[in-house]
Formats: structure tokens, sequence, C-alpha cells
């Protein structure tokens, strides 16, 4: 460090440059990632706060629940098996709704579940729905925020069927659109693909267990049945995947620029100083001792710079417009700010193996 | 024999293989005693550099051995070597061989952060060699803002930062005029006479000889006088 601290003061510019190249990496490594969490909950709430923990769905879906169509009698076969703790049935499809008494249309994905089972809503506005009366909905509250209040009247023009919003719950959002909650029943009626059938239907089984369990479980089902993880369940959401997996790539391309850029800036600065380690090995500095200097310069460097670039993502966040989907958890800033230091390393491994080239011999009869 | 602070027994050094073959030095025998100041001349490609760099333990012999205060370093393992050279030998090398970063002091604090002890006392040395070599006023200096001979006066000083048996000076006044550059070796030879060190410089210049004990000509890889 006594090489690697007088150095750094003394070459302020060329080392402010290549911290400002790493604040800015940083900053968009953190910036990228709040966005893919963000839309990633603005696109899926409402399975990542589900609590459950596996889905039951049907074999011939691909794992998409509009789907799966499973009869609801196995609720009660899956309900009786020791592994699991507890299991409901959910229903799921995405409809249009128009408002009643306007022209005004909305994307909703609906959810159809018993009112007092593990799926039902946390209501924070009205009332719950009703399991025996029909019509009855809770909606996200982001619906809220396009006009929609307690009391509004929502039709589905394909049944004809109409709903009243009894309720409000929060965080509720599958494949960016707002969750609809409502009774099976009315969830049977409004659903094209059961019409014909008159069975008493659901889409998937929502199942809270150990993951010690799943092979039991998974073995017990009929052929016809599967079980997929929630977070398979996430990737089967349209869209989502692929969404994630952009956002994940940029970022995965963000710690290679990070590595690469540090690599050839100590690389360069490495190859100008080749005599300046001569003599040093020379007067008798080995190895490792320069090799620290130049692993110490660069994590003070990456240190500096992940603390900088994380002050300036909260500081962009606090001017961030509202509805912006954007989530940043404090865990996830510590991964990234580590592995960020890591890779900073990493780059400076090329500089570390040709300082360990350096003849100390070089230092005798030259004359520069 | 006692006394002497380097031995060289019949050492010689071959460069390459086959065809490619260079015996840079040839047989040599040599003892340097404590407060003995010898300068090694002789034309180019004679075999200074790789005589010194021997010397200097950066380089180890083809045949022969090397003692070092008494202590044979013929055979140690590199890492070994430079621990040798690290406590055992004081360098000046030709011009341009301080740290650019480092102010005057840090300079010779370096080689006391390389052997493992920088402290109060260390600080304390390292100030009073600089006021006695007349840098005390440039300590907290940057070798860009030195003149030529200061430069080498701080390598002077450096050099004695680790109390070496021998200091090894490659063409200390290169770089200089030849006022300076006398400046700079009377210097050295001063301290190496008070302080009972033994020093070898290879050296072009002529003029600088009268200032050693003894002039050691290399030709061909062999040793005269
Ligand atoms: N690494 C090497 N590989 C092969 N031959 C070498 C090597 N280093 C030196 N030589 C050869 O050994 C001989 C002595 O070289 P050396 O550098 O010791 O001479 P010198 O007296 O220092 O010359 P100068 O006064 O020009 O610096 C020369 O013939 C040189 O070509
Ligand atoms: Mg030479």
């Amino acid at each position: 460090m006594f090489l690697a601290i007088r150095e750094l003061k003394h070459s302020k510019l060329r080392y402010l440059l290549i911290g400002l190249i790493m604040v800015l990496v940083a900053l968009l490594v953190f910036i990228i990632s709040g966005l893919a969490n963000g839309l990633s909950s603005d696109n899926a709430s409402s399975i990542q706060n589900m609590k459950a923990d596996y889905f039951v769905m049907e074999h011939d879906s691909k794992n998409k629940l509009n789907r799966s169509i499973i009869s609801m009698e196995k609720l009660d076969e899956i309900r009786a098996s020791s592994d699991v703790k507890a299991a409901e049935g959910l229903g799921q499809m995405m409809i249009t709704l128009n408002k009643v008494g306007s022209s005004e249309k909305t994307d909703v994905t609906i959810f159809a579940t018993n009112a007092s089972g593990i799926l039902a809503p946390k209501v924070i506005e009205g009332t719950n729905y009703d399991n025996k009366k029909q019509g009855e909905v809770v909606a996200d509250s982001s619906l809220k925020e396009v006009g929609y209040k307690l009391g509004d009247s929502l039709k589905d023009d394909l049944s004809g069927k109409v709903f009243t919003i009894v309720g409000f719950t929060e965080k509720q959002s599958y494949s960016h659109s707002p969750v609809v909650y409502m009774n099976v029943k009315g969830w049977q009626e409004i659903n094209p693909a059961l019409k014909n059938q008159g069975n008493d239907s659901i889409s998937t089984i929502a199942v809270q267990m150990d993951s010690k369990a799943e092979e039991n479980v998974r073995e017990s089902l009929p052929e016809d049945l599967t079980l997929i993880s929630k977070d398979e369940s996430l990737q089967s959401i349209p869209g989502f995947k692929e969404e994630q997996g952009t956002l994940t790539m940029m970022i995965a391309f963000l710690f290679v620029i990070a590595a690469f850029v540090l690599a050839v800036f100590f690389y360069v600065i490495t190859l100008q100083k080749t005599n300046q380690f001569g003599v040093l090995k020379a007067l008798g500095a080995n190895t490792s001792f320069l090799a620290k200097s130049i692993v110490g310069q660069v994590m003070l460097l990456a240190v500096a710079c992940i603390a900088i670039s994380v002050a300036l993502t909260y500081g962009v966040t606090l001017i961030m417009p509202e509805g912006m989907p954007f989530e940043l958890s404090t865990n996830l800033v510590i991964k990234y700010s580590l592995l960020l230091l890591v890779v900073s390393v990493l780059g400076s491994l090329l500089s570390l193996y040709r300082v360990a080239k350096i003849d100390a011999i070089e230092a005798i009869g030259r004359v520069s | 024999m006692m006394g002497d602070k380097l031995l060289f027994e019949n050492v010689s050094k071959i460069y390459g293989e086959g065809d490619n073959k260079v015996t840079a030095l040839d047989n040599i025998s040599l003892n340097v005693r404590a407060g003995e100041f010898v300068a090694i001349v002789g034309p180019s490609g004679s075999g200074k550099s790789t005589f010194l760099s021997i010397a200097g333990a950066l380089l180890s012999p083809s045949k022969g051995r090397l003692l070092l205060n008494d202590e044979d370093i013929t055979s140690l393992s590199p890492k070994k070597l430079t621990r040798v050279r690290l406590e055992k030998i004081g360098f000046v090398f030709q011009s341009s061989n301080l740290v650019p970063y480092l102010t005057v002091r840090d300079q010779l604090l370096l080689i006391s952060e390389l052997i493992g002890k920088r402290d109060k006392k260390t600080m304390k040395k390292a100030d009073e060699l600089l006021s006695h070599l007349g840098l005390g006023h440039r300590a907290d200096h940057l070798p860009e803002a030195l003149s030529g001979g200061e430069r080498q006066r701080v390598a002077i000083a450096r050099s004695l930062m680790n109390d070496p048996e021998i200091i090894l000076a490659d063409e200390p006044t290169a770089s200089l005029d030849s006022k300076r550059g006398r400046d700079v070796v009377e210097m050295l030879a001063h301290e190496v006479k008070s302080r009972n060190k033994a020093a070898i410089m290879v050296t072009h210049d002529e003029r600088m000889l009268d200032l050693c004990d003894r002039v050691v000509n290399i030709t061909d890889g062999k040793v005269f006088g």
C-alpha cells in the first residue's frame, strides 16, 4: 500500500479518469438491476407475493396458467398428502373489461380463488368478495390510478357478465396487468374454455410445502399433472423470461466491460512502468510486494468508485418519476458491489502476470 | 581470507548455448575489502555489466563461487537472492532510477518498507542520511524537481539506507556533466571511507579514477590489474 496510495495521489488525473468510467459502469449496473427488479415485480408481483411454494399444473399446459385445467377434485387429493402443508385452487385468465357507463377498457388478469383460503388477497380498502355471491371482485390498487373506485361496475363483453369492485388489494400484477380477484364460480362462468364442460375446474393448485418433499409429491401425482416451483411458474409468465433475460444480459456485459476496461488500463500503466518495476525488483522488492501494490490500487479505486455510484444510484431514485418500475434491495446492492470488486481484481491479473515476468537484471546496464 | 566484503572465486559467465555461446566473464577472481572503493573499467561489451549483475546477486555465475561477507551466495534460490539484495547490497544505478511519484524521503523509506520495518527510527535515519548528503531541504520534493546530481545523491543515500555490506554503482555519472559527476563520486567515496563499506563502481569516465582505491580493468571478460 506504500506505493499504491502515493502513486494514486501523484497521478490524480489519470486515476480520476479511469475512476469516472468505473463509476459510470457501476451506476449503470445498479440502475439496470433496479429496473430489472422493478419490472419483474411490475410484471409478476402477484405470483412473487403469493403464499405458495409450488404449483400443480396440467401436464400438457407447458407451464402456462391459461392453458392448464385441473378438476377441482384433485385439490382434496393433494391436500390429503402428508407432505403438503396447505393447498388451494386458483383459476386464471386474461380478459379485457369495460367500465360500465364509459368507453374505458382495461386489460386485467382474473385470479379466482377461495375468498378465505391461503391465496385470498389482502384487502386494503373496502371488503373482500363473497364466495357465494356472484359479481363481486377485489381489484389491484393500480386500477385506482386509472380512475376506478369502489362500487364501479365492470363488464366482460364476451360473456356479458358484470362485476362490481367491492375492495382493493395491492402489489398484485400478472404479466404487467392488474389482477382482479373473484370467486371460482364467477371465473368458471366467464371462461370460454370451460363453458361447455360443466365441470368444476381450476387452472392450478398452489401448494405450500417443503422443498424436500418435492420428489415425493411429484411422484404421487397422476400422469396428466405436473409440479413446478414458484420460480418456474414466474419464468412461464408471458414476456417475463424475455424481459429479465435482456436486462440480465446487459448487466452481465457491464461486468465484462468493467473487467476489460480495468485490465487494459492497468496493463498499459504496468507496461509503462516496466523499468521502474525492474529497479524496484533489483533493490529487493519481490513480486508479491509489487502485486499487492497493484491489487491495492485496484481495490482502493474500485471501492471508492462503487461507493460513489451507490450514492449516485440512491440519488437518482429520488428524482425518478413516481410510476417508474424501480426496486433495488440493499442485498442486491451489496451483492453487485462485491461482484464488481471481484471483477476489478480479476482485471488486474493480467498486470500481475506482466510484473511477475519483469527481471530485476534489467535495472543494470540501462541508460534510461 | 577474512575481511573480504566481496570475493569472486574463479567466476565465469557464459550466455547462450551451442553456436550462440558468449563468454562474458572468463575465470575472474577478485576481492573487495571493507573500506575499499574499486572502479571497474573496460571497453564496451567487455563484461562490466555482467560482472556487476553477478556481484549484485541479480545474476548467477555459470562457474565459480561468490562470497558476500564470507557467506557463499552462489547457489541461493532467487527468493533468497532478493533478500540478500535487500539487506546486504546497496545499489546506485544510472540515471532515473528513482520512483517518480515518491518524495526524496519516501525513496529512502521505501527500503525500510521493503525490509518490513518502517518506523520512527528509520524515519530519523532517512532524515539523517539526507542532511548528511546535503539534501535535507529537499526531503519533501519529488525527483522531477531535482537536478541530475541531486538525484544521484538521493540514490546514494538510498543505497546506504539498509546498512549494506557493499555498494554497487553502475555508471552513476553517466547523465551528469563532469563537475557534478565528480561531486557525486567524491560523496560516494567519502561515505564508503567514513562508514567502512566496500564499493564497486563501473565507469567509463577516466577522470573519476583518482577517487578510487583500485582500478580493475576488464577486457573480453578477463581481469587486468
Ligand atoms: N543476456 C545476454 N545474452 C547473451 N549475451 C549477452 C547478454 N548480456 C550480455 N551479453 C554479452 O556479454 C558480453 C558482455 O556484456 P556486458 O553487458 O557485460 O558488457 P559491458 O562491459 O557492460 O558493455 P557496455 O560498456 O557497452 O555496457 C557482450 O558481448 C554481450 O553481448
Ligand atoms: Mg554495461
